[in-house]
């Protein structure tokens, strides 16, 4: 199975999708020429014309709503915003014309739009840097797609392409150089199916992204003292599967959710809410969340450092839990 | 425009102004929501614009009155509908007289947030321009609506990628309570075309002749592949903002209503021309009448959409 960066994964998926489907469009600032200005769409231009890849002005309220006219047209538009911050920018576009638009006309429309929204990735101060996933996973209408490895960054893109309705795809920035077998062809993901990435007992840790990635290292080490924890991995989060989850948590009795994004009322409350209402009597210990405290991310990157969960915060939260 | 058309533009208005009069009666006697915006003393205009457009063509329309459903087609029954939440009801009781939607009939439906339209026009025309079938759309918004970033948004990226968009202002000099002049930098709407260098054309919203003949030069252009146009059109709210509206803001507002109406002009124009007798105005009432009658009592026998409805329709 070929190598390949998250990055190109997701290149990939696009460049296929765009070959198989003529209605397949991608717009967004600097993709065209320039390939994007974390050069994720590098090459595409070339290929597929202006007519099918062009840039836009910065203008992310029009960006976000022409993807809507022309999702109910029969068009099939990916949109890059350049930061996923700026699915904020275009609130209203994101929240009411994608979200909404099918609902208030009464299921008149399909609107199949992909938003590709680069989350993550600390340091680049308070507007940049977000994870915000949990505004859409709080929002109907949208789905959200969160993929953690190459594989997955082109198995679900190419889903989110194909379904007929909106789904922001959070591709987090720090994993572009993330390198992983990534399957040939045609291969996608379904939406709503977590995966377990590591099988243990110990305790259950929900992460995703760049926050499954020290997991995983938190994990290892853990690992040598003996201690086995599973780690799942939501994959998208609207639809979000909660069985398995659940079933995890009757197998571990416990729970850690690792997020990077605001503590209160992020996605790891959700969960917590869901155990509370639907496992808790599987959960032998305290549910614990690991998030940003409720500031914004600062630019200097010891101060990020300090308040995003590193792999030591999560070692030292299984050892508190644990022990 | 012929006599024929301008005969069709006043039956139209005439079916459209008595069924709206009749919506706001049973709004006010508490047999319907008072959600309806009346568009009285503008629909001559919306009706003579859309009377410019193919069968093909598609439009995203204001909030301000039903003519523009009722000019494409729509028929009165799932209108009423819609504002019941009543079986029929074309938005199925999600968006009531905000999201009337009608595809077969061109009809994408409203934003419920003001200035919505402009950006989904964009991406319509951008589906448009690919098909190649020479086919326009338009929005409908006011005056107030131009303040919007999307208007400035979606002018700049429609011009630039020279889509068929068509920008159609009804300026009626009111934002619900606030006039144009305290609100709005420029006097004439149609002047800030030139911001994106597109034509700004500014016409007697109450001419239909007129309407026609503008609309008729920008959806040429837009067929053309030459890009947007904005036109506005210079209106007449002869109503308040809502069903309830008492308009305490606006002195005038009785003696607007009593000399400012364009529908008895028009009337008597084409009757001074000859081309309308008092009999075919009876005639025409009439038919309305009966049409609205006739929607007012299916609607009424209609059952309430059912309350798992609530639940649906949110995904493919």
């Amino acid at each position: 199975m070929p190598i390949m960066t998250y990055s190109k994964a997701i290149n990939q998926a696009l460049a296929e999708e765009m070959t198989r489907d003529e209605n397949v469009i991608l717009y967004g600032q600097d993709v065209a020429a320039w390939g994007g200005i974390f050069k994720v769409t590098d090459g595409l231009y070339q290929q597929f014309g202006e007519d099918r890849v062009f840039d836009s002005p910065i203008s992310e309220n029009v960006m976000v709503g022409a993807g809507v006219g022309a999702a109910i047209m029969g068009l099939r538009p990916v949109v890059e915003l350049q930061f996923a911050d700026f699915l904020l920018t275009a609130g209203d576009e994101v929240f009411f014309k994608a979200g909404m638009w099918r609902f208030m006309h009464g299921g008149a429309f399909k609107v199949p739009l992909v938003i590709r929204a680069p989350s993550g990735g600390s340091g680049f101060g308070p507007e940049h840097s977000a994870c915000p996933e949990a505004f859409v996973m709080h929002a109907p209408g949208l789905l959200c797609a969160v993929p953690s490895t190459p594989a997955d960054a082109k198995g679900l893109l190419k889903e989110a392409i194909r379904l007929d309705n909106p789904v922001v795809y959070c591709e987090h920035k720090l994993l572009y150089a993330m390198r992983g077998e990534v399957p040939e062809g045609d291969y996608t993901v379904p939406f709503g199916k977590a995966v377990v990435r590591r099988e243990g007992e110990a305790v259950t840790i929900v992460a995703w992204q760049d926050m499954l990635r020290r997991s995983l290292a938190a994990a290892e080490r853990l690992s040598k003292e003996g201690i086995e924890v599973e780690i799942v991995d939501p994959r998208t989060l609207n639809p979000f599967d909660r069985e398995t989850i659940i079933e995890s948590v009757k197998k571990t009795g416990a729970c850690i959710v690792v997020e990077e994004a605001y503590r209160t009322l992020g996605v790891g409350a959700e969960i917590g809410a869901m155990l509370l209402e639907q496992a808790l009597p599987y959960l032998d210990k305290p549910f614990k969340r690991l998030a940003i405290p409720d500031v914004p991310l600062p630019t200097s990157q010891h101060l990020v450092n300090a308040i995003v969960p590193s792999e030591d915060d999560i070692y030292k939260a299984v050892k508190d839990l644990v022990s | 425009m012929d006599h024929t058309q301008m005969l069709d533009i006043f039956t139209t208005a005439v079916l459209v102004r008595r069924f709206e009069t009749r919506i706001v009666q049973m709004a006010m006697a508490g047999e319907l929501p008072g959600s309806l915006h009346a568009g009285a003393g503008q629909e001559i205009g919306q009706i003579a614009a859309i009377s410019a457009l193919s069968r093909d063509d598609y439009i995203l329309y204001g909030h301000r009155g039903l003519a523009y459903m009722i000019a494409r087609g729509t028929s009165l029954t799932s209108i009423l509908a819609d504002i019941a939440g009543k079986e029929g009801a074309t938005s199925r009781g999600k968006g009531g007289v905000m999201h009337v939607v009608d595809v077969p009939n061109g009809i994408l439906g409203e934003s419920g947030t003001l200035g919505g339209g402009f950006v989904m026009s964009v991406g319509v025309g951008m589906a448009l321009k690919r098909r190649k079938k020479n086919q326009a759309v338009v929005y409908f918004f006011g005056d107030g609506t131009s303040n919007r970033g999307t208007f400035h948004e979606s002018l700049n990226w429609a011009a630039v990628q020279k889509l068929p968009c068509i920008y159609f202002c009804e300026n009626n000099g009111y934002a619900v309570s606030v006039p144009t002049s305290r609100s709005t930098a420029v006097a004439d709407i149609s002047a800030r075309a030139a911001g994106y260098g597109v034509p700004g054309v500014l016409v007697d919203g109450n001419d239909p002749a007129a309407v026609h003949e503008v609309m008729h030069t920008a959806v040429a252009r837009a067929r053309a592949g030459h890009g947007p146009t904005l036109i506005e059109a210079k209106v007449t709210r002869l109503q308040g903002h809502y069903v309830a509206d008492q308009q305490t803001y606006r002195p005038d507002a009785e003696l607007v209503q009593k000399t400012k109406d364009p529908l008895p002009k028009l009337q008597q124009t084409l009757m001074d021309a000859g081309v309308l007798t008092d009999a075919q105005v009876a005639h025409i009432e009439a038919d309305a009448q009966r049409h609205i009658d006739e929607a007012v009592a299916a609607v009424r026998a209609a059952p309430l959409l059912a309350t798992e409805v609530a639940l649906q329709d949110l995904y493919a």
